[in-house]
């Protein structure tokens, strides 16, 4: 489990100023989901906060630890927006790559990608090459290479946008069952609110560039999430909460 | 499959044919053109000989190619992370593909000696400003979302390379290989043409262009470069096919 403690973080490239000093405080095991108009930011806080990029005033801990140190003990998984998958790795092989690099930093309870490629019933295509996949397939061995590090703390950057809506319902499922009670952190970048709400303990909405938290809405819905959770009154109230924080926002 | 053999065979022939029919129907005068049947004939009355300079040449082009392919895995990695040295470097590479290399065959002869060294060491001058090209550009074409997944887990220079940037390479590598067949086989067939060694079909072919009957020598000793040639890219592609099948070129096409 991993918690994120982010204390007036900023970041500017020349001019731009990407991230308002921003305050934030992620509990250890609990799913996250930022959302916000497009180029307000968010990747760039997800980079921070994955130790890719240096925050340029403020400070960021993963667990107390710097995000660099976090990332390079393994302890930050990613799925970035494309699968990113090698061509000329087979399935297998692109599930186990991030076990196959900084091979002496590897977690003693790394998940077996295998196991998890027959969980996520990719089982039958072990030895096929990326190009033989669908999106939704490529995706979920994006998902499972993530998974088997078994690290702490999952950064997920709008994984499902380039699927169809059944692929993205599916892979939203998935995702619950895939990260449920397991006791990892997740911070979930998505411009989906239903996405956003059917995933999350609690969504975050940020201003446009640059980024600050104009809304912390907690997701109060049970867990496990059912399949249906799309139907109940409930989850349509928490849209049209965060939706309205959203277009507020952007007055 | 059917294709693919029974298309190239279709078209060599039509071509050798009219070659055949216009310098009989025309009587091209023996030192100019000989038809590809008195060419062949003198391939296979000299098969012995021919075979045994073809090896010499397979050799010098061969050598000269995979030397060119080794030096520019290494520079071309260096020059793709690290743009100072990809524009010191680049300027030098394009003098060296552009500068006319027969001009200067006879200056490698004199430094280097008779036999293989000259032949090698052309060969990989000739080939290597391509491949480095290749390489540089190879390396560069990977996705930066899929070079930051691997930054995301603190992959050392020497992973990235190898996991990585080589594989994105091998595509243009290949191609490049394609290409540089020819120019391999052309360099080797020049430089054992202005060696003192008399080995090589390139020799062949000087002693015949220096002789008053030799057209037919000359004209087999052209046609065992282009066996030479396409068996160099035959073998090429078999091998493209198989280290490559991942790679959407070497899908089937529809069609």
């Amino acid at each position: 489990m991993s918690r994120i403690v982010v204390s007036d973080l900023t970041k500017v490239y020349g001019d731009l100023d990407v991230i308002d000093p921003l305050t934030l405080d992620i509990a250890s095991g609990s799913f996250v989901s930022l959302i916000g108009p497009s180029g307000c930011g968010k990747t760039t806080l997800m980079r921070v906060i994955a130790g890719l990029e240096p925050a340029s005033g403020g400070k960021v801990t993963v667990d107390g630890a710097q995000p660099a140190d976090a990332r390079s003990h393994k302890r930050v998984a990613m799925v970035p927006q494309q699968p990113g998958l090698l061509p000329w790795r087979t399935v297998k092989g692109n599930a186990r790559l991030l076990l196959d690099v900084n091979r002496r930093v590897n977690p003693a309870d790394a998940a077996d990608p295998v196991e998890l490629l027959r969980e996520v019933g990719l089982g039958q295509f072990l030895a096929a090459f990326p190009h033989e996949l669908s999106g939704g397939m490529q995706q979920r061995v994006a998902l499972v290479r993530a998974l088997a590090l078994n690290a702490p703390l999952l950064v997920m950057d709008e994984p499902f946008a380039s699927l169809d809506e059944i692929s993205r319902a599916e892979m939203r499922g998935l995702l619950n069952h895939l990260v449920e009670g397991k006791g990892v952190t997740v911070l979930f970048i998505t411009h989906s609110i239903a996405e956003a709400v059917a995933l999350s303990d609690r969504v975050l909405v940020s201003s446009p560039r640059p980024s600050r938290i104009i809304a912390d809405i907690t997701i109060d819905l049970p867990r496990p999430r059912a399949a249906d959770v799309e139907d109940d009154p409930r989850f349509v109230a928490l849209c049209a909460d965060v939706r309205h924080s959203l277009h507020g926002g952007m007055r | 499959m059917t294709r693919r053999i029974i298309a190239p065979l279709v078209g060599i022939t039509v071509f050798l044919g009219l070659w055949e029919m216009l310098v009989r129907a025309f009587d091209v005068r023996k030192f100019i053109l000989r038809p590809p049947s008195v060419a062949v004939r003198h391939l296979w009355n000299f098969r012995g000989d021919f075979a045994s300079a073809a090896w010499i040449t397979i050799q010098h082009a061969g050598f000269g190619l995979a030397l060119a392919l080794s030096i520019s895995l290494v520079v071309g990695a260096a020059m793709a992370s690290s743009p100072f040295l990809e524009h010191a470097v680049q300027p030098v590479l394009t003098l060296v593909q552009v500068a006319p290399w027969f001009a200067y065959v006879t200056s490698i002869v004199l430094w280097l000696g008779a036999g293989n060294p000259p032949a090698v060491f052309l060969v990989t001058l000739v080939c290597t400003p391509a491949f480095v090209f290749a390489t540089v550009d190879g390396m560069r074409s990977v996705e930066p979302a899929t070079l930051e997944l691997l930054h995301s887990v603190d992959a050392t220079r020497w992973e990235v390379m190898r996991r990585l940037r080589l594989p994105a390479a091998a595509p243009t590598l290949f191609t490049t290989a394609r290409f540089s067949i020819g120019l391999a086989l052309a360099a080797a067939y020049y430089v054992e043409g202005a060696n003192f060694s008399n080995e090589g079909i390139g020799a062949i072919g000087r002693r015949a262009a220096t002789q008053p009957s030799g057209s037919d020598a000359l004209w087999a000793a052209v046609f065992a470069m282009a066996i030479l040639g396409v068996t160099g890219l035959l073998v090429l592609s078999i091998i493209q096919r198989t280290a490559l099948h991942w790679h959407a070129a070497q899908r089937s096409q529809p069609g």
